[in-house]
């Protein structure tokens, strides 16, 4: 009687630990979908598309044109602010240093800051305020772009909603968000780029997302 | 005799009361300083300067300088008040960043966010009292 009970409470124990140790190994995929009909091999089959990022091109701090082409085989987290924002964005800086940190010298991972403010923030003014930050402008991207195609671009496709307040102070309200972007340009993940515990919940998501492509 | 134990515990109690209202006085005024300081400082300061007074990287300044402060005291309420143009030098470094005014603070708010400024991070310089604030601000550049 006793072995059995132990059995038991040994078999509930182990299925409580098993159900916590148990890790989610894929992002969701977030965005519209549709499915498509393909030929594979002759065969017809159901097929799913997702919303990618669009195409775009950016100058960098450098001047380099940035587009899809530059972030092949990448995955990266995108954001959009302004230099001269006084309310969130230092936050949003700080917190996505600590992302940047993290992955600094990977290959694999990118940073691309859009500014949302082209009349102030020139070419210039983005690049010494990366080096001010002290990052790698081969790594962390500071886009430079017509003011339209940014909002246009953060609204329709990154799901962050920007536009213009003239009453708060610094112009500009914008949502502050973190969108990670993975191989394939598909929103893997959206975090509040202003609070600590989201942010580290997207460096752990980012090794979850690069672990999808390590299986393969 | 035991009489005279208690009288003297009595006297004592009395004096240490008396002691503590004329130290409490300023004392009170400078904790309610602080504590309203440490609001308007989450409010207003914190987002750039961040929670710990560390500012970022070399584009915001730290508030950590107790020297900078102790040396520009008389222009810490003009800088909160009207922010920065041009530069400032924090540290031996040079930051460049136009920090924004804060026309909206009254000299009383200044005060309390000051007190709690120049008594956090690593300072310790005692109340920032309104009168000086008031002082100060009449001469601001």
């Amino acid at each position: 009687m006793t072995n059995k009970l132990k059995i038991y409470s040994f078999l509930i124990l182990a299925t409580i630990v098993s159900s916590c140790t148990s890790t989610p190994q894929k992002l969701p995929i977030y965005g519209e979908r549709e499915a498509i009909k393909k030929m594979v091999n002759g065969v017809e089959v159901i097929d799913t598309l997702y919303q990618t990022i669009p195409k775009f091109s950016f100058l960098n701090q450098d001047s380099i044109i940035i587009n899809q082409d530059s972030l092949n085989n990448k995955i990266y987290v995108a954001d959009f602010f302004f230099t001269s924002c006084p309310s969130i964005c230092p936050i949003m800086k700080k917190q996505m240093l600590r992302a940047y940190d993290k992955y600094k010298g990977n290959t694999e991972v990118k940073f691309l800051s859009h500014t949302i403010d082209p009349k102030h923030d020139s070419i210039a003014v983005l690049k010494n305020f990366s080096n001010k930050l002290g990052v790698n402008a081969k790594q962390w991207y500071f886009l430079y772009g017509d003011k339209e195609t940014v909002y246009n671009l953060a609204k329709n496709s990154y799901m962050s909603s920007t536009f213009e307040d003239r009453a708060s102070p610094g112009g500009i309200v914008h949502s502050g968000y973190f969108l990670l972007v993975d191989k394939n340009k598909r929103i893997r993940g959206a975090y509040d780029g202003t609070n600590e515990a989201q942010v580290t919940q997207m460096i752990d998501d980012m090794q979850v997302l690069l672990n999808e492509y390590q299986a393969k | 005799m035991r009489n005279l134990f208690f009288f003297y515990c009595f006297a004592l109690i009395v004096l240490a009361i008396a002691v503590n209202a004329c130290v409490t006085e300023q004392s009170v005024k400078y904790t309610r300083y602080f504590a309203d300081g440490a609001q308007l400082y989450k409010s207003h300061c914190q987002n750039c300067h961040s929670a710990t007074g560390q500012g970022l990287a070399q584009l915001i300044p730290p508030l950590t300088d107790t020297l900078f402060l102790r040396k520009y005291r008389a222009q810490l309420p003009c800088i909160v008040q009207y922010g920065i143009a041009d530069s400032i030098t924090i540290h031996q470094q040079v930051y460049h960043f136009k920090m924004p005014a804060n026309p909206k603070l009254a000299a009383i708010d200044l005060a309390k966010l000051l007190t709690f400024v120049t008594n956090s991070f690593g300072n310790k310089q005692g109340l920032y009292d309104i009168s000086e604030i008031e002082n100060h601000l009449k001469n601001c550049r």
